[in-house]
């Protein structure tokens, strides 16, 4: 016996999503940190903030169904209802694909916590 | 669902043969045997660098203690001159950067490059020499820093090094810059061991351990060598603009030139705090795979705890400015990263709760290990809340600085890095030295280690809000500071006395005890297969893994994999040989033939350092000879042990399946490495992309007017250059495909040509336009990042003459050239360097305005 083609990582795999929804709110983080620290070194000290609070709960809203939208794909992958405590231990192709579902799912709820953890500054600080 | 070969319905084994187990088992010894005597130096076995690592690590721990404890002698009383205030200033600094770069990160290198191929069931890593490698260089990095202090140049600046006080050669002498090239080259071999194990992890698994049966253990390591990628190049970045500005005078964080210091601040943190993630992540990793053990059940929520590993590891990358509070940045912007820090409360948490749940659900042996981890716990949730105040902005203002972060950062990393580690040496103590350590003795050193952490740490919490500074040399009685820190010294030297015991208890010579039964924990993962006696191979024959728990799981494993029942039981050709697999199934790919004992990585780690050291003294002659050296030993280690074609392309593992020998591409593990490595290398180049950005934002009128920008022209006429040589290095490897191997040489080499001309646009853009990097920091900055794009073409040039090299030789044909393969992909990240550099010094300037 002689070994076939594996699958490819990316589409087959998946784990793109894995590491794409925590990227999602690694991108709103550095883009609101951004916009903001822009903001407030090219405009005098104590300068309004009111059209950046809206850009980055603009933002927020934007990854956050972004986040949604791989968080479908997760669901899709782990398949089935929702369980807190489950073990995927089946050693087979669609265990690997219903963990991955899984660890994603996971990561959906952490992100779109993390990501209004940090819209939180950009509603409550009005000032530079 | 793809098309696999069922690793369930492979044909049964042949019947045990006694003479044929022998002769396997003498042919595997031979190939797999270390050097005896004095040549062991030469031997790059996992199973003795690991501890090689170890033991030394633990050498550098044991420094750093005892500088901690004379720090804690001279603050035992009010107004003490036991030590000067020089070299006080010494002792902090040194025993910060030994702890951190010397103890936390290589211990986690250490503890990985000893048990990973072991939990993974394999014979090794797949670079076993570059493991050497890293550990020659972490050890002539680590004495040249450390020994600096014997003759009173150590560095004095902090563990941190803030600029100015450590640009300006005025207020730091020599040991700054020990500091920055000692540690540039210990992060070289940070880095090499974080390639090493994320292939290690992705590669090298055994047949059949797919991502969602991979150990917890194994997760870890992938997000932490992971986190190491992309952690360390910004420091890299800021040694490089730091140690430029210290030895020629570039100007990046002087004021008066255009500088800002506070980027220092800035490149230091985005890689110090994921740092002390990466330092609690591994050693919390050897938690998650002790526990199961004696709770006797798998662990609660696996995916959970997957989960807060990564996540984890992509919030810690949002927390760097929480060390930065008091810099005057805009509040909105330390609101942002307060709320990234009490964010990445929760995913550890997380880890925690299931830790928790395990034990509940499960009843614990009571055991050594254990006694360690409950410790680790205790005291890593007191610092992890402690953690949580000082992530708030306003309690930060107040704590900033004082004893109290002294506190809270030995809370968190002595709960969550070093007692979780002890508890680790405990638990692989047999698997390691084969004999049982005292219990008795074991439970001496915990309950000193844990009273006497808690007597020194815990009174600077009070000492830190009643005003007390970091780092503070001396205090006056009337600081009413004395009573806390008598306390402190005293709980300080009761915790070494309990390293001590634990010291002893592990080094205590017991050849002549029984040696331990064989999976002495009954633990479930792989490493507690080991035979005892040990044996150099690792795995007698690399299993079938189709469980979790493989030695709870798979009933009779280990006799099978004795039995040499299971894959590559044998080394017929009298090589070194792994299996390597696929990243998400772990399918059987190939096999890989890996390097034995070689002096040749220790040559290559000697000139190394030696250039490391050399620049320290501006000795720049004998400097480019020993790179010269270096860069010779590390051409003939290639040339006589990479990519060799083998002689049989494939060969039979056992149980009727027939791999491959030879791999390519994005199959073969070099590819990865190169991979891996590129994209550590693309995050030091966006470190200072950031820093360009930085200075924009933060300098008024860092961009000049339009005369004093580099020449558009000629930069244009840079990047047609480097494009060309690209493209000819992608035209050699179509020709060499159809066979056309004369031409495919001379496209090769040819190709230096216009990417040597391409860098001289470059040059002579900054060049005619007359920016001088010691005038302002954009000067410097053009010039840096020229410099940046200069030093990689070098190396592709270098690359470029090796693979022509190889064609000629036979080395490199057309069907079988990995080589090439690595080549290119290293080219296409140089073009996008320089498509950045490019972008960076014409199209954002004129974005800007500058040309209108």
């Amino acid at each position: 016996m002689r070994p076939k083609h594996a699958p490819r990582v990316i589409d087959q795999g998946s784990v793109w999503i894995l590491v794409a929804v925590p990227s999602i709110w690694a991108g709103h983080f550095l883009l609101s940190y951004w916009i903001a620290a822009i903001w407030c070194a090219k405009l005098p000290a104590g300068a309004s903030l009111a059209e950046i609070r809206w850009v980055i709960a603009g933002l927020g809203a934007l990854s956050i169904a972004a986040i949604a939208g791989l968080g479908v794909i997760a669901v899709r992958r782990y398949g089935g209802e929702f369980l807190v405590f489950e073990e995927i231990t089946e050693s087979s192709e669609r265990g690997r694909d219903r963990f991955i579902g899984h660890v994603t799912l996971l990561l959906c709820g952490l992100s779109v916590m993390a990501v209004l953890f940090t819209v939180i500054p950009g509603l409550v600080i009005g000032q530079c | 669902m793809t098309d696999e070969i069922k690793l369930s319905d492979l044909p049964p084994p042949e019947p045990y043969d006694k003479a044929r187990d022998e002769a396997q088992r003498a042919r595997l010894m031979k190939v797999w045997e270390a050097p005896k005597g004095w040549r062991k130096i030469s031997a790059v076995n996992n199973s003795l660098v690991g501890k090689w690592y170890l033991l030394v690590s633990f050498g550098f721990f044991t420094f750093a203690g005892i500088l901690a404890l004379m720090m804690r002698a001279q603050l035992a009383v009010p107004n003490n001159d036991l030590f000067s205030q020089e070299l006080y200033n010494q002792l902090f600094t040194l025993h910060g950067t030994a702890m951190m770069f010397l103890f936390a990160v290589p211990i986690f290198e250490a503890v990985a490059i000893l048990i990973l191929p072991e939990i993974l069931g394999a014979r090794d890593l797949p670079f076993p020499r570059l493991s050497a490698f890293g550990f020659w260089c972490f050890v002539i990095g680590g004495v040249f820093v450390c020994g600096s202090i014997f003759f009173g140049v150590a560095p004095d600046g902090g563990w941190f090094m803030y600029a100015p006080l450590s640009s300006n050669p005025d207020y730091s002498g020599l040991g700054t810059d020990i500091w920055l090239l000692g540690l540039s080259f210990i992060e070289v071999s940070s880095i090499a061991a974080a390639v090493e194990l994320i292939v290690g992890v992705l590669k090298s698994r055994p047949p059949g351990m797919r991502l969602n049966l991979m150990p917890l253990y194994c997760w870890y390591v992938l997000v932490v060598a992971g986190m190491i990628l992309f952690a360390f190049p910004p420091l890299i970045a800021g040694d490089l603009l730091l140690e430029m500005e210290r030895a020629f005078g570039w100007a990046f964080f002087d004021v008066d030139r255009g500088g800002d210091p506070i980027l220092w601040q800035h490149l230091f943190w985005i890689f110090g705090h994921p740092e002390v993630y990466i330092v609690f992540l591994p050693s919390i990793a050897l938690v998650a795979t002790i526990l199961p053990t004696f709770a006797g059940r798998p662990m609660v929520g696996h995916s959970w705890i997957v989960l807060s590993a990564i996540g984890v590891a992509f919030l810690s990358f949002g927390l760097w400015v929480h060390h930065m509070f008091t810099t005057g940045l805009p509040e909105i912007s330390l609101g942002f990263f307060s709320a990234a820090s009490e964010a990445v409360a929760v995913p550890t948490g997380i880890q925690i709760f299931c830790f928790i749940a395990t034990m509940l659900v499960a009843k614990v042996r009571p055991s050594v290990p254990m006694l360690f981890a409950g410790g680790a716990l205790a005291i890593f949730v007191f610092g992890g809340l402690t953690g949580v105040m000082v992530a708030l902005v306003p309690f930060d203002w107040q704590a900033h600085d004082t004893h109290f972060v002294v506190a809270h950062l030995h809370y968190t990393l002595i709960g969550g890095m070093l007692f979780p580690l002890f508890a680790g040496i405990h638990y692989w103590y047999p698997f390691v030295t084969e004999r049982m350590f005292s219990i008795r003795t074991a439970k001496w050193s915990f309950w000193l280690l844990f009273v006497g952490f808690n007597i020194a740490f815990l009174p600077m919490h009070w000492t830190g809000v009643m005003g007390m500074p970091r780092r503070v040399w001396t205090y006056d009685l009337a600081d009413g500071w004395g009573l806390l820190n008598m306390i402190s010294t005293i709980g300080a030297f009761v915790f070494a006395a309990g390293f001590a015991v634990l010291a002893a208890n592990v080094l205590w010579p017991r050849g002549r005890q029984a040696p331990v039964a064989r999976n002495v924990w009954n633990a479930g993962t792989m490493e507690w297969s080991e035979e005892i006696p040990g044996k150099p191979w690792g795995v007698r024959s690399i299993p079938y893994i189709h469980t979790r728990y493989p030695l709870w799981e798979q009933p009779d494993l280990i006799g099978q994999v004795d039995r040499g029942e299971w894959f590559l039981p044998d080394a017929e050709e009298g090589e070194r040989e792994l299996i390597v697999t696929d990243i998400l199934d772990a399918r059987p790919l190939f096999v890989q033939r890996v390097g034995g004992p070689s002096y040749l990585t220790l040559g290559s780690a000697g000139c190394l350092g030696t250039v490391f050291i050399l620049a320290t003294f501006h000795l720049w002659a004998l400097t480019l000879i020993f790179f010269a050296g270096f860069v010779g030993f590390t051409l003939y280690w290639l040339w006589t042990g990479t990519a060799r074609i083998p002689a049989t392309l494939e060969k039979p593992v056992g149980r009727g399946l027939v791999l491959p020998t030879y791999a390519q591409g994005n199959r073969s593990s070099g590819w990865w490495a190169v991979f891996i490595t590129m994209t550590g290398d693309m995050t030091a180049f966006m470190g200072l992309v950031f820093s360009y950005f930085y200075y924009w934002t933060a300098v008024p009128a860092f961009l000049p007017e339009a005369a004093r920008l580099p020449v558009f022209g000629w930069l244009v006429a840079g990047l047609a250059g480097v494009l060309a040589g690209w493209g000819l290095t992608l035209l050699s490897r179509q020709v060499l495909r159809q066979g056309r191997r004369g031409l495919a040489m001379v496209t090769l080499a040819g190709s230096v040509v216009p990417s040597a001309l391409g860098l001289g646009g470059f040059v002579w853009a900054a060049q005619a336009a007359g920016l001088d990097p010691t005038r302002t920091s954009f000067d410097a900055m053009v010039w840096m990042l020229v410099l940046w794009l200069g030093l990689h073409l070098g190396l592709n040039w270098v690359m470029q003459l090796y693979v022509t090299a190889r064609i000629y030789a036979g080395h490199c044909t057309p069907r079988y050239c990995a080589d090439h393969y690595n080549l290119t992909l290293y080219g296409h990240f140089v073009v996008i360097t320089g498509l950045t550099t490019f972008g960076l010094l014409a199209l954002f300037p004129m974005l800007m305005g500058v040309f209108g």
